[in-house]
């Protein structure tokens, strides 16, 4: 009675309809196939219904933008009879200006074609090379001639050498600056003043950014102080038109202030005109110079009147001049007109000249020829670069963990004003380069894409109290 | 689905289509602008491409329900499921730039992972446990009749412990039994309608036998004589029978249930030995049984993850599909 | 007085002081008989075997015990004493013996009141046995719809088996078990039913207590109705059919036979039932007719394609041509006339026998029968049957209704032979012979000379062909199915060897006659040919294999003899179920197919048709309606009744019944429709309406295969690819 199987007595213990019946297996399997998707819907249709549309965003919002968050028809506008609900131009710019790039640039590009939102807490003005390379890769200008390098796809890949330092036409280029700085000679030891101690100055005692007080080291408050007739146009170059600056450097702390007399010379370069006076005269124009001298010896020799009789000091004759009688009696106009043309022409052509260049009549003033006393030279604009790079930013702010030198290593040599001791492209890219070692490089680090200059002025359609409440 | 050689094209043509995707991938996200992002041309079809494959997987589902219609063979649309399925996910990946974005975007993401996750291991178990249950269970049976099976197994242990005891008291399913008409599955379908038939079925009845049982021999030994046989039936053999599953049952263990056995047998008249071999045969099959349970339930409890997670994947995935296309 | 010599061959002795003279060699139970002492027996029985089992006749023969009068042969000089005080006293200790294990009354005598054994008893006055009763129950045997077995009655005295053996020649019982269990079997102890016997119920006569009774004894018989008209013998004796059959036989038999009468419209049976009876129709006219859809189960897609759920559905030949399929214009049903497949509706009047089928070999009933007018008719069981067949008019006249009526369209339903000239057919239905043949018989022996054509009638033939080793199962053919013909036309040899399965009935043409046939009628000859031909390479191919064929397991599992086999890769299968699913699917709703079965190494040979090249499935189809297309698969012809028995013929349980709502008039209201369920058997089709089986189709993890066995298992069976 041994137990035997055969197929059909294995079969029959089969109900037939067996694969009909539910298993605990099949039941679960349908019952979670229902709840999951189910609670799926659900969900989804709390999130209609709670009106958060945030989840279906595809990914947070910049940081400027994360009111914006769970509105998102703010930028999502409805065009009529088209499904597609894009971030459109229009609701950018309801908020914020976008002044176009360049006019003679041949493509206009919508705003999210540079600004991706939903990436995350990122800057939404860091755009990529991509996009500025789209263009820049093979640059075409609509009309008009291109004045800039037409195949640059990175900094590292076809950006030319800054303009600033590149040699154009065969010359290197010149510092426009009319201020004759001997940079070597201020790097060294020097004397301060005519009879002061040697004293090594450092690049902060001159320089500065707008922001940072001046280190008065080198100073004289006397002259900070003092009101001045001449306007900044006259110190500093005029910016070229087509340029495209950034609208942001708004701490000051990015570029160099032009270097002030009052705070970085004033001190060593002492404007002393007459033994008869400690004082200087104001570092200002001639006019005003002479204003000075005339009242200064006009107040002195009221207060002196002994001083008309004017004795010859041996030391000044010189040799082929006829010598001037031992004493002489003035008048005290004639005195002071005498004194205050020895003293111009000590300041003209001594003191002035040793950093300005001063013309009279077109022709410069020269230390060797006495300028004709009734007229007064004109002092040339100095002509001080602030804006190195117009179609770039930097900021020396986040460059402070270097020495000055170390990019502008000119400073300790050049001799000429006209020497340019801005860094090449070599040396940001030092530094500036792709890959995980080196610092940013993309284009929007130095580079804005917007002509600021020309921007307008908006009204947003936001504003927090209106947020608060739900509202625009 | 048995990974042989035979799964060596759709290999291969998963390999060159993730190759030749990566190498898209690879090419756009170096010059896109401004990123590689989902909403871009490429990014799109990435997300279409994955979708798709996503749509496809989960559409074995649906052919599993109509296996007639011939819209190929079932066999391919395992093969695509699986390899398609699979390249979903770096398709996705791609699609989304490796991010895993906003909210919905990232319950998608999580819940393809796990989706693929789980269909990979699902596939290893699919792989490797069918062998297992080939070696391990070689009595088995249709994992959905096991019940019913097992109650046949405890009948028959019944009557072949009654054969030599005598009647044990024991409750016999005897409606089940009635309703199964001796398992003569041809009569099934109308076994429910007979009632009016009544002629039909009592040839055939008469006629089956129950599950692979013998109609026992009857030799009735004393009761001193079949005690052994008895208490081993009823304090340990029965509830095995009946609850396979429970812990601490001596006979779910092959080495000990031969123990068991050997002991009762020697404890027991020759002409008992064969009952004895009949329940020790039935025992085995119980186990067997039980292997078979649990192996099935490896072998596809993990669908219970897999398939609802699919289909809310779909759902949410159509649902950012939209939401994307719109905004 | 005493010296009269005793004459050679004589034997002289005294019975109860009586002289007697007897041959020698008599037993003593005889001598008394003939000389008029009756000596009580059980085990007993004239013209059987003694074999003094019961102890009852017991006598005092002048030895040291008393000895068995049956079995103990007379000696000279022998003193018998027949009822001493020592004899009644043994005797009775016997019967008290016997009784303390018999269930009193039996059913005989509950029934009669002549149960042997208790009427002894009785006689003897015992009431209450002295000894313990045994105490295990042998159990009943309700199998056989004829004859109730109760192993407690039995008293193993073996009249029934020698009976069966000496008698009849049945060789069906026997005994078996030893001790408290020992009683009688049938065959290899097989439940009385399921066995070989054939219901003569020579044994039933034979038995002296209830142990064997008739079905009809134990309540169980036609005449519960009350509208049958139960017969004692002396009735029975006076119908002609019955005359010369022995009284005791038709006494047993009371209630096997009835005189039902049907009112007009009566159903008299149904198509489909399970029934052991014949009707025999003395007056009125019936119909016969098929209810259940004369059609096929179709599944197809519908006209849209595979967007369509499939479908099952019932179609006739008409709306569906399936391949090859047979285009007879006949239905085969269990009754002296063919049903046509237009209109398959016939009439029965006066003489006619169906159920002929039905009560010889308990097959379904065919067809339904229905009363057109008042009908009266008999209803017998079998070995009632039996005994009329054997009376020759009877016989005579059976026959004659079939010449007359069936024979013609019986021929003509083989397509082969609807070309014959009405002139041919008229002498065929004179010369023809119609041959009995009971199950078991030979009909033709290999290698005899061939001299006949035969066509099935009634029944199933068995062709074999014998090879070193054994026996060859080549085919099984059912009623409009010819054989023999082979043999004529070739070499006039048989070539195979033809059984009887079951009680079979052929219509034998001469060979002069197939001669003359063939020769009228070219195409037949054509035909003929062109099928033996095939018949001929199909066994030859088929005796090639098995000569290849190693394998033990393969053998046992039956796998050789398939042709196709659904199995399923257990190293693939995650048991996912897709194959059901979609057999269900393909099939309305109803699998064909068993996800369980038997494995051959790794693979499970799972329980779909194996569309075997023995189908056995084909044996016993009341109306012949599964057979076999000539590709070999296993087609259900369209008017399947929906009986089950392929079903349940089927060995590996591969057929299964399809339930089919369909609308059918309502018997109880004329007039009225209703709805009821009807079946059809159904087994796996292949999908032939998909091109690939769908389980294959469906098997999503490339397990499942419809395979031919041999090509595909031929590595492992050593055979390697030879070519």
């Amino acid at each position: 009675m041994a137990r035997t199987r055969t197929t059909k007595k294995l079969a029959q213990r089969i109900d037939l309809n067996y694969f009909k019946r539910p298993t605990p297996l099949k039941r679960a399997k349908l019952g979670l196939s229902i709840l999951l998707p189910a609670l799926a819907l659900a969900w989804i249709a709390w999130l209609v219904l709670a009106k958060n549309t945030s989840v279906y965003s595809s990914g947070r919002m910049a940081e400027a933008h994360a009111v914006l968050a769970n509105d998102c028809a703010a930028c999502h506008v409805q065009k009529a009879g088209v499904f597609s609900q894009k971030a459109e131009d229009s609701a950018c710019l309801s908020c914020h200006d976008g002044p176009i790039h360049h006019h003679v640039a041949t493509k206009q590009v919508a705003c999210a074609q540079c600004h991706n939102e939903h990436r995350g807490r990122i800057n939404l003005l860091a755009a990529s090379n991509e996009n500025c390379s789209q263009c820049h890769s093979d640059l075409k200008a609509n009309g008009g001639t291109l004045n800039y390098a037409n195949a640059i796809l990175s900094f590292s890949d076809g950006h030319p050498e800054f303009a600033v330092v590149r040699a154009q036409g065969g010359s290197k280029p010149a510092d426009p600056g009319t201020i004759k700085l001997n940079h070597a000679l201020h790097m060294k030891l020097i004397r301060r003043g005519p009879t002061g101690p040697l004293v090594q100055l450092q690049c902060g005692n001159c320089h500065r950014p707008a922001a940072a007080p001046a280190d008065m080291t080198y100073g004289d408050a006397k002259y900070v102080a003092a009101s001045t007739t001449y306007k900044a146009s006259d110190e500093l170059l005029p910016v070229k038109q087509e340029s495209l600056p950034p609208h942001d450097l708004s701490s000051g702390r990015e570029l160099m202030a032009p270097v002030k007399f009052a705070t970085a010379c004033a001190s060593c370069h002492l404007l002393t005109f007459d033994k008869h006076f400690d004082e200087g005269v104001p570092h200002d124009k001639p006019e005003v110079v002479h204003a000075f001298l005339v009242t200064k010896f006009t107040q002195y020799i009221a207060a002196h009147p002994g001083d008309v009789r004017v004795v010859r000091d041996p030391s000044r004759d010189l040799a082929g001049k006829a010598p001037q009688p031992e004493v002489r009696i003035l008048t005290p106009a004639q005195w002071v007109a005498e004194r205050t043309a020895d003293a111009e022409q000590l300041l003209w052509r001594k003191t002035c000249i040793q950093c300005h260049v001063l013309s009279v009549g077109g022709a410069s003033v020269n230390a060797a020829v006495p300028t004709a006393p009734s007229v007064l030279p004109v002092v040339a604009a100095a002509n001080t670069t602030v804006k190195w790079m117009p179609h770039a930013k930097f900021d020396h702010q986040a460059h402070t963990g270097f020495t000055c030198i170390s990019c502008h290593t000119q400073a300790l040599t050049s001799t000429l004003n006209t020497d340019v001791m801005m860094p090449g492209i070599a040396t940001c890219q030092t530094c500036h380069a792709p890959g995980p070692d080196h610092a940013e490089s993309r284009c929007f680090e130095c580079h804005t894409y917007h002509d600021w200059p020309k921007r307008k002025e908006i009204t947003p359609t936001f504003n927090l109290p209106a947020l608060k409440h739900g509202g625009r | 689905m048995h990974m042989d050689k035979t799964q060596r094209g759709w290999a291969f043509a998963s390999l060159i289509i993730f190759a030749a995707s990566t190498v898209g991938y690879v090419i756009y996200a170096l010059s896109a602008t401004p990123a590689p992002s989902g909403g871009s041309v490429v990014g799109l079809f990435f997300g279409i491409t994955g979708f798709g494959f996503m749509i496809f997987a989960a559409l074995l589902g649906a052919r599993k329900r109509v296996p007639v219609w011939r819209l190929g063979r079932a066999q391919a649309w395992m093969r695509g499921h699986l390899w398609l399925g699979l390249l979903s996910l770096p398709m996705i990946l791609f699609h989304g730039a490796f991010h895993f974005g906003g909210i919905m975007t990232q319950v998608l993401m999580w819940m393809l992972i796990a989706t693929v996750g789980s269909g990979l291991f699902g596939a290893v178990l699919q792989n490797y446990l069918p062998r297992t249950m080939t070696t391990d269970a070689p009595l088995e049976t249709i994992y959905d009749e096991i019940g019913n099976v097992r109650t046949l197994l405890r009948e028959e242990a019944d009557r072949d412990v009654e054969s030599v005891c005598g009647p044990l008291g024991l409750s016999h399913g005897q409606t089940e039994e009635a309703q199964r008409a001796g398992g003569f599955t041809a009569m099934r379908p109308l076994a429910a309608a007979a009632g009016a038939r009544g002629m039909v079925a009592p040839a055939i009845v008469a006629s089956t036998s129950t599950a692979v049982a013998a109609a026992p021999e009857i030799i009735l030994l004393t009761e001193e004589e079949s005690a052994p046989l008895r208490s081993f039936y009823v304090n340990e053999m029965r509830p095995f029978l009946e609850r396979p599953g429970e812990r601490g049952q001596a006979l779910s263990r092959p080495d000990k249930a031969k123990l068991a056995f050997t002991g009762v047998r020697t404890m027991l008249p020759a002409v008992a030995h064969s009952a004895l071999a009949d329940l020790e045969d039935i025992c085995d099959e119980a186990r067997q049984l039980r292997k078979q349970e649990q192996l099935h339930h490896w072998m596809h409890y993990w669908l219970l993850f897999h398939i609802p997670l699919s289909l809310a994947l779909i759902l949410l995935g159509a649902m950012h599909a939209v939401m994307a296309l719109r905004y | 007085m005493a010296t009269t010599a005793t004459p050679p061959g004589l034997v002289d002795l005294v019975i109860d002081g009586k002289p007697v003279r007897v041959p020698a060699g008599t037993s003593v139970f005889d001598a008394a008989r003939m000389n008029g002492v009756t000596i009580p027996t059980l085990c007993h029985l004239q013209n059987e075997t003694p074999v003094g089992v019961c102890r009852l006749c017991l006598v005092e023969a002048g030895g040291r015990v008393l000895s068995a009068a049956c079995v103990r042969p007379v000696d000279p000089g022998m003193k018998v004493v027949t009822n001493s005080d020592k004899v009644l006293s043994a005797r009775k200790t016997v019967l008290e013996l016997l009784m303390s294990d018999h269930p009193t009354p039996c059913a005989r005598q509950q029934h009669s009141g002549d149960c042997e054994l208790e009427t002894q008893a009785h006689a003897a006055g015992i009431k209450q046995a002295r000894f313990a009763k045994r105490s295990v129950a042998r159990g009943r045997d309700e199998s056989s719809l004829a004859i109730a077995v109760d192993h407690d009655a039995c008293i193993l005295c073996d009249r029934c088996i020698r009976g069966c053996d000496e008698i009849k020649n049945n060789f069906v019982l026997g005994r078996m078990g030893k001790g408290y269990s020992a009683g009688i079997a049938f065959d290899l102890n097989s439940p009385m039913g399921e066995s070989t016997c054939i219901s003569c119920g020579e044994c039933m006569v034979s038995c002296p207590t209830g142990a064997l009774t008739n079905r009809g004894v134990v309540g169980t018989a036609i005449a519960k109705t009350t509208d049958a008209q139960v017969f004692d013998a002396e009735e029975l004796l006076q119908i002609p059919v019955f005359k010369g059959v022995s009284g005791t036989f038709l006494e047993l038999n009371t209630g096997a036979i009835v005189k039902r009468k049907f009112r007009a419209g009566e159903l008299i049976c149904k198509e489909g039932d399970f029934g052991s009876t014949a009707f025999y129709i003395l007056e009125g006219r019936a119909q016969v007719s098929i209810s259940t859809p004369i059609a096929h189960v179709k599944t197809d897609g519908g006209a849209k394609g595979f967007f369509k759920k499939l479908t099952s559905s019932l179609v006739s030949r008409t709306e569906d041509k399936r391949d090859e399929e047979r285009r007879d214009r006949t239905i085969p049903i269990d009754a002296s006339v063919d049903l046509n497949y237009g209109s398959p509706v016939a009439e029965l009047g006066a003489g006619d026998l169906f159920g002929e089928m039905t009560c010889m070999n308990f097959y379904p009933r065919s067809a339904t029968v229905r009363a057109v007018s008042d009908v009266v008719a008999y209803e017998m069981l079998r070995n009632v049957l039996d005994i009329m067949l054997k009376n020759k008019s009877f016989r005579a006249q059976i026959d004659a209704n079939y010449r007359r009526r069936a024979l013609e369209n019986h021929l003509r339903g083989v397509p082969m032979f609807a070309d014959l000239a009405p002139d041919f057919i008229e002498h065929l239905k004179e010369s023809v012979e119609l041959q009995r043949f009971s199950p078991g018989q030979m009909i033709t022996r290999q290698g005899d000379p061939a001299d006949c054509f035969y066509l099935v009638r009634i029944g199933f033939v068995k062709i074999s062909e014998n090879y070193p080793g054994g026996e060859l199962v080549l085919a099984y053919l059912s009623r409009g199915d010819y054989f023999g013909e082979i043999g004529l036309l070739g070499g006039g040899v048989r070539t195979a060897t033809c059984t009887a399965l079951d009680h079979v009935e052929v219509v034998r043409i001469s060979g002069d006659d197939f001669r003359q046939m063939i020769e009228r009628f070219p195409t037949v000859r054509a035909g003929l040919a062109a099928v033996a031909e095939e018949r001929q390479q199909a066994n030859q191919q088929r005796m090639q294999m098995l000569q290849t064929v190693p394998i033990d397991q393969f053998l046992s599992q039956g796998l050789m003899e398939a042709q196709s086999l659904l199995v399923l890769d257990l190293e693939n299968c995650t048991r996912c179920d897709a194959c059901v699913n979609a057999c269900a699917d393909a099939h309305d709703g109803v699998t064909r197919l068993v996800r369980d079965g038997l494995r051959f190494d790794q693979y499970l040979v799972a329980t779909s048709c194996r569309q075997c090249r023995d189908p056995l499935c084909m044996v016993g189809c009341p109306v012949g309606s599964i057979r076999r297309r000539n590709s070999l698969e296993v087609i259900i012809e369209d008017w399947c009744i929906g009986c089950g028995l392929c079903a349940r013929n089927c060995p590996y349980g591969n057929i299964n019944l399809h339930p089919f709502e369909v609308i059918v008039d309502d018997p109880e209201h004329a007039g009225r429709k209703k709805a009821a369920i009807k079946q059809k058997a159904t087994s796996c089709d292949l999908c032939t309406h998909l091109k690939e089986p769908s389980c294959v189709y469906a098997c999503p993890h490339d397990a499942a295969h419809r395979v031919d066995p041999k090509t595909f298992f031929s590595e492992m069976l050593g055979q390697g690819s030879t070519k």
